[in-house]
């Protein structure tokens, strides 16, 4: 039965695999979906992202089958785990179950056997002191006899022997009430006298039985005859043959003896056995087993001879009958206790007694007759009697039979053998097999039940809970395989977002690298002198824009550092000035064509020389311009700057109160700010510089006004449609503002547009100087701003009213004209100037007042933009405006765009102040200068020379444009303009210039002209170096750059040998040509020879190193990749070999028609140094040259 | 004397023109002009003589490694066209240079049928080039002979219209 439901379960799970298979799959399904909410969620807006929902399917597909077969794994491990539980679940069982039983078995039964034999033994021993009991009666009987027949010796005379009888009676009387359990006890006399007690169980009466004295005769006969015939003169013949006997009967009290009633006659032999002479033939005991009329039970009767004094002859029998009721009865009390059926047999089969109630005597004709056990109406005894006798035959063994089958039951049946001497007995114990083993039987298979369900319930809570742990175990696996595959993807985005970085870096260098020859060519263009001034603003301005370029190039790869705060601000000296300008000329560009002014408007207390990070400054700068460009259409932009010192703040309060109302807030926690400044850098000379960026743009609502400096945040989230963005500038420019210990807001502002406003603390270095502004009160100057952007005009005029200079501002052509006419014609016409024009009161007092100065110098600045360019008209305005030229300076704001007929129209004319807008303080400066400068030399001139006609002294100036470079602070133009300016190392303002002289009048001293040649030459010879250094070199104006480099060719084809020699001698190189690997190797090694030993007997001593440096024949070798009889590859071999040892490195440029980067590659791996492709570049080829070879000649240079 | 040379200097700017245009020569050619000076007042000549002399022989050289249609030696067919593939970019002559490219691809896949094709081409190709060349300095013989110099072609602009050719064709 465990066997049976063990492999029906093992039977039932891979049974149907695919059906469950498929079960587990939905399982897994369910699971997964349990696991993963994100997938049932991602379904929901299909309809918006059909796309990437398949995606993710696709994904968790395969996801998912990957999943499965460790699934399918997973659930293998689970069945076998699940299979072992049951098998030792079962064999716990079967073991336990097992020894359980047999040991019970075992113990039962010895008990069972020990039972049975005691069951057994007690009848049998009852039985046996029955007989015990019989004989011993009859034994005392028998004493008792002798010794009263032995009194009576020889009775002669009927008295004497009534008197015997009577003395034999009360004896025998005694004896039988002492003996309860007798049945009888008869004396039979020699003589055919019989006396008897006789006890009737059934009625519980005691009865005398005697036979008639008067039929017995005193005769000796009987004496004589017991020698004779002993065996037939007692014999029952002659009892029975003694019909003549009368019998009486006379009942008895049962325990006095008292007669009572009348002696009933009764026939003879009729009640009891009486036991003859013919029971004991051989004079001793006998027993036998009789059955009497009126029991039906078998009776035992026991016989012994009573013999005379003589002990010769019998004289009489006595007999002792027991009834065989009492075995019975203990056998019936055994089996009540214990079941089952005891019977006695005596070993003829003849039944004894039996625990039954059944009767042991048949009935017959012939009387009552003893039964045979296998005759028994009990079916117990009589099957079990058939059994044994079927079974064992007659033997007389001791059986012990355990499994005896009777009928349908299961029997233990065990017969003993009673060994008496005349009467051998057989006891069979009948018991049931369930009376004893039943219980145990019912309570093994009980036991065997609850044990199976017990393991059916331990294996299935085995299973669950292996279900449960694999689960979770699996579920863990998953997991982590979910975790597995999340850092996989996570590593694969970081790898990619590393590639990304690693990209921008890497483009951001190679984008570099050629914006670093854009650069550097420029600088080229920019010093050649050929260039006209036209070509030379615009080569300017796409200098700047490069330098705008490369300087978001690196802003790009400063990005990621400023978002991961890594960035460490550089602490460097800068102009503040110069950056700022830089930025709005740049930004001016751009805001010229949105229709914006941008105006820069710095206060003179800002400090010209501060320390910072003059990058990350601009950067803030033009991330604030370019946002407010952004956003502003019309209008201006303006950037404002101003300062206070930390140290001496409280002067300025007073001043820059104004200013800072609005900033209330501000101020406390700056005032906190400033005091924790003070304590922490007392030393450090620190400055708060106040800076605004005010725009006439859209602005931004109030809510938004903190969190527009968040990341990706914008004020207005259509913006990035119509004006694009990331909404990244702003956040960069807070993150830089706070790094640099300050902050930055959006503050009020009346009207539309809006303001930014920060401030910054940068330290001044120590030793700058105070800011020295020139004084232009005392030099009479009147300036007329004509310009069409109202915000730039009035801070112009506002600056220049501050400084003493009387101002007039003109907005167009008419109050322009007006305000002239007012000004030069006022002499001729006074007196209409009132009534013809209606200007301002405030304008006209502003006249006034310019009237009474005197001796003024008239600085007209004109926008060209006042003027109506769009039609020819602007030449007739020149023209008119042409007149006032001697009396006033005309400085013209020229736009980037302004075509070149109106500039060299304004040239012709004689108008050479000429400045790109925007106009902002230090152009004003400079313009007011030159201004002074020239009126200064004019009347000087005036006084030196009069009279030799050269009066004409109108001063062509003209811009400089390279000093308009200012916007980067590390380019090599400034370093070159500082090495020039070597008279003082601080560049003051005055140095400053942003207008120069470069056509000197004709009175220049010689020494003078020759000074600025040296200068010149100076300047071309750091030309030349720089371009060096940059690598990259222009035929223009050089012609001989390699003057002096001898050069050995290695070239076969005579075409390319003519070619290259063509070139390189055109510039200077000597060169030697060979026609393959072998020869250049060979006149290398022989020349080196030469020309070392040469050396060594002129140079050894003197100088070693430079013998060394000075030994080899050649500065450079071209050598041509493929060649007959030794390539370029194996002749640059052979030279390195030979150079290995002396300090040596002819550097070898290889010319080859393969254009492969892996045809590169192998040239540097054989040793060449530098890689040329064919056709040969000139400009290349001499750049290449030049930058392998730079080192000598620099050398050379120095040395000379 | 004026006039003659006038339209004899147009004719020679027209004729490098073209030469330009048709894409016989590029720029490489012009450079070549710049190097030539009044030291050396025959060196484009020189190298351009030299040049066909390479070419004559370069191909003489490989239409004998040809010849044979089993066991061709590649190799040397290949060093031939590289060394023709480098001269002929020194000197300008574009369409040989093309030429050469394919024919060197052809070398490689080791292509007998294309080589020899191309081997043809080329043949044609520096011929062509050579009368054309041959014209040019006769026309710059003329023009020095009639007392005129000879006018410097603005390369720029006939490489401009040398790319608006090339995107029309």
């Amino acid at each position: 039965m465990k066997g049976d439901s063990f492999s029906l379960s093992i039977e039932s799970l891979p049974d149907s695999p695919t059906d469950s298979r498929k079960k587990m799959s939905k399982v897994f399904d369910k699971m997964t979906e349990w696991v993963t909410p994100w997938r049932s969620k991602s379904e929901m807006p299909r309809e918006t992202r059909i796309l990437r929902g398949d995606v993710e399917q696709e994904q968790f597909q395969y996801a998912s089958n990957h999943c499965l077969t460790s699934y399918y794994s997973v659930f293998v491990v689970r069945l076998a785990i699940m299979v072992m539980l049951a098998i030792l679940i079962g064999l716990l069982t079967i073991l336990t179950w097992h020894f359980t039983r047999v040991y019970t078995k075992q113990s039962l039964q010895t008990l069972a056997y020990g039972l049975r034999y005691e069951l057994l033994q007690r009848p049998v021993l009852r039985m046996w002191s029955v007989l015990n009991t019989t004989s011993e009666l009859t034994t005392a009987q028998v004493k008792l006899s002798e010794y009263v027949i032995k009194k009576y010796d020889k009775p002669t005379t009927q008295e004497e022997l009534v008197e015997m009888y009577q003395a034999m009676k009360d004896v025998t009387w005694a004896l039988f009430a002492s003996a309860k359990a007798l049945n009888a006890i008869t004396i039979n006399y020699r003589n055919g006298f019989v006396q008897a007690f006789h006890r009737d169980p059934a009625s519980s009466s005691t009865f005398y039985i005697f036979s008639d004295l008067k039929n017995y005769s005193i005769s000796g006969t009987g004496l004589e005859d017991v020698k004779t015939s002993l065996g037939h003169g007692w014999n029952n013949q002659t009892i029975h043959g003694n019909m003549s006997a009368i019998w009486y009967q006379q009942q008895l009290d049962p325990i006095t003896g008292v007669k009572i009633g009348k002696p009933l006659q009764i026939p003879p032999d009729d009640l009891i056995n009486i036991a003859g002479i013919s029971q004991v033939p051989d004079g001793e005991a006998s027993w036998h087993v009789t059955v009497s009329k009126y029991m039906d039970s078998p009776l035992l009767s026991a016989a012994l001879p009573v013999f005379d004094a003589s002990n010769k002859s019998i004289v009489a029998v006595v007999g002792v009958t027991t009834a065989l009721y009492s075995v019975g009865q203990l056998m019936r009390d055994l089996v009540e206790v214990h079941g089952g059926h005891i019977y006695l047999t005596s070993l003829e089969g003849y039944l004894l007694a039996t625990s039954t109630n059944g009767p042991l005597l048949t009935y017959t004709s012939m009387g009552p007759q003893l039964m045979k056990a296998v005759d028994s109406e009990e079916w117990a005894i009589r099957t079990g009697a058939r059994w044994l006798e079927k079974t064992y035959g007659n033997r007389s063994d001791v059986i012990h039979a355990e499994n005896a089958k009777l009928g349908n039951q299961q029997y233990y049946v065990d017969s003993f053998l009673l060994n008496l001497k005349r009467l051998p007995i057989r006891g069979v114990v009948i018991i049931p097999r369930k009376f004893i083993m039943g219980k145990v039987d019912e309570r093994a298979f009980k036991t065997l039940v609850i044990l199976i369900s017990a393991s059916v319930c331990i294996f299935f809570i085995g299973c669950v809970c292996i279900l449960i742990l694999t689960n979770g175990v699996s579920k863990e696996m998953k997991l982590r395989a979910e975790l597995i595959r999340q850092l996989d993807a996570r590593r694969r985005a970081e790898a990619s977002s590393n590639y990304k970085s690693q990209f921008l870096a890497n483009m951001s260098h190679e984008l570099r690298t050629p914006m670093a020859a854009v650069i550097g060519l420029l600088d080229i263009l920019i010093s050649d002198d050929c260039l006209s001034n036209e070509q030379y603003a615009t080569v300017t301005q796409i200098r700047k824009c490069s330098t705008a370029l490369l300087r978001l190039l690196n802003n790009i790869l400063d990005l990621s550092k400023v978002e991961s705060g890594k960035l460490v601000l550089e602490e460097a000296e800068f102009d503040l000035g110069r950056e700022l300008e830089g930025l709005v000329d740049m930004f001016s560009v751009q805001c010229i064509n949105h229709n914006v002014e941008t105006v820069l408007d710095l206060s003179d207390d800002m400090p010209t020389l501060v320390r910072g990070d003059s990058a990350r400054l601009v950067q803030i700068f033009a991330n604030l311009i370019s946002n407010s460009i952004k956003f502003t259409t019309t209008g201006h932009i303006i950037l404002r700057g101003w300062c206070e010192n930390v140290n001496s703040l409280h002067d300025e309060m007073s001043l820059t109160v104004d200013r800072r109302k609005p900033w209330a807030p501000i101020k406390t926690k700056l005032v906190h700010h400033r005091n924790h400044l003070q304590k922490s850098c007392k030393n450090e000379n620190k400055m708060v510089l106040w800076f605004e960026v005010d725009d006439t743009g859209c602005g931004i609502d109030p809510s938004k006004w903190d969190s527009v400096f968040e990341s990706f945040e914008q004020a207005d989230p259509s913006t990035t449609r119509t004006h694009g963005g990331t909404g990244l500038g702003l956040c960069i420019v807070r993150n830089l503002v706070n790094k640099m210990g300050g902050d930055i807001k959006v503050v009020k502002k009346n009207g539309l547009g809006t303001i930014m406003r920060l401030y910054l603390i940068l330290s001044i270095p120590d030793n700058a100087d105070q800011i020295s502004q020139p004084d232009f009160s005392k030099y009479g100057l009147v300036v007329l701003l004509s310009m069409s952007g109202s915000a730039a005009r009035m801070i112009q005029s506002k600056w220049l009213r501050k400084h003493g200079i009387a101002t007039v501002e003109a907005s167009d052509w008419n109050e322009l004209t007006h305000i002239v006419r007012d000004l030069f014609e006022t002499g001729s016409r006074e007196n209409s100037f009132d009534s013809q024009h209606n200007i301002a009161d405030s304008l006209r007092a502003e006249l006034s007042n310019i009237q009474e100065i005197k001796n003024p110098v008239f600085v007209i600045v004109v926008d060209i933009g006042v003027l109506d360019l769009t039609t020819d008209i602007w030449k007739e305005q020149l023209n008119y405006l042409d007149r006032f030229s001697g009396k006033a300076k005309f400085a013209w704001l020229l736009k980037h765009d302004t075509s070149n007929t109106v500039k060299t129209e304004l040239r012709r004319k004689g108008h050479v102040m000429m400045v790109n807008k925007p106009l902002y303080k230090a152009k004003m400066i400079q313009i007011l200068e030159a201004v002074i400068k020239n009126r200064k030399r004019s009347l000087c001139n005036a006084i030196s020379n009069r009279g030799s006609g050269s009066d004409e002294s109108h001063d062509c100036l003209e811009i400089d444009p390279t000093q308009f470079d200012t916007f980067s602070s590390d380019d090599s133009s400034e370093t070159s303009g500082d090495k020039q300016g070597d008279k003082s190392v601080k560049p003051s303002p005055v140095l400053k210039n942003y207008l120069i002289d470069i056509t000197k009048s004709n009175d220049d001293s010689t020494s003078a002209s020759m000074t600025q040649k040296r200068q010149q030459e100076e300047e071309d010879w750091k030309d030349r170096s720089n371009r060096l250094y940059s690598g990259v070199a222009l035929d223009g104006n050089n012609q001989k750059s390699l003057e002096g480099l001898r050069i050995l060719l290695a070239e076969d084809t005579p075409v390319l040998q003519k070619v290259a020699t063509q070139m390189l001698e055109k510039i200077g190189a000597t060169v030697t040509v060979v026609a393959d690997g072998q020869q250049a190797v060979d006149l290398l090694n022989t020349q080196e020879h030469k020309l070392s030993e040469e050396e060594t007997t002129k140079n050894d001593i003197v100088n070693p190193q430079n013998g060394l440096r000075n030994s080899s024949p050649y500065d450079l070798i071209l050598m041509d990749c493929q060649m007959p009889k030794m390539d370029g590859y194996e002749a640059t071999k052979a030279i390195r070999r030979a150079e290995i040892g002396t300090e040596l490195h002819v550097p070898i440029v290889a010319l080859t028609a393969h254009a492969m980067s892996s045809d590169e590659a192998k040239c540097l791996e054989v040793g060449m140094d530098a890689y040329l492709t064919k056709p040969i570049d000139q400009k290349l080829m001499v750049s290449t040259i030049l930058s392998l070879t730079k080192s000598s000649t620099l050398l050379a240079s120095f040395s000379a | 004397m004026n006039t003659v040379v006038a339209q004899l200097q147009r004719q020679f700017q027209d004729y490098i023109v073209s030469l330009y245009q048709q894409g016989f020569l590029d720029n490489q050619f012009s450079e070549l002009r710049k190097l030539q000076d009044e030291g050396t007042p025959d060196f484009v000549a020189e190298v351009v003589s030299l040049f066909f002399d390479d070419c004559a022989k370069l191909i003489n050289n490989m239409s004998t490694s040809l010849e044979r249609p089993e066991n061709v030696d590649f190799k040397q067919v290949d060093s031939g066209v590289h060394q023709l593939k480098g001269s002929s970019s020194s000197v300008g002559a574009r369409r040989v240079k093309n030429v050469c490219i394919s024919f060197k691809e052809c070398c490689d896949v080791q292509n007998r049928e294309g080589c020899l094709r191309c081997l043809q081409q080329v043949d044609y190709e520096y011929k062509m080039l050579k009368t054309k060349l041959q014209d040019l300095f006769n026309l710059e013989q003329q023009i020095l002979q009639a007392g005129g110099t000879i006018p410097q072609v603005d390369i720029n602009e006939t490489d401009t219209l040398l790319n608006f050719a090339n995107v029309q064709g």
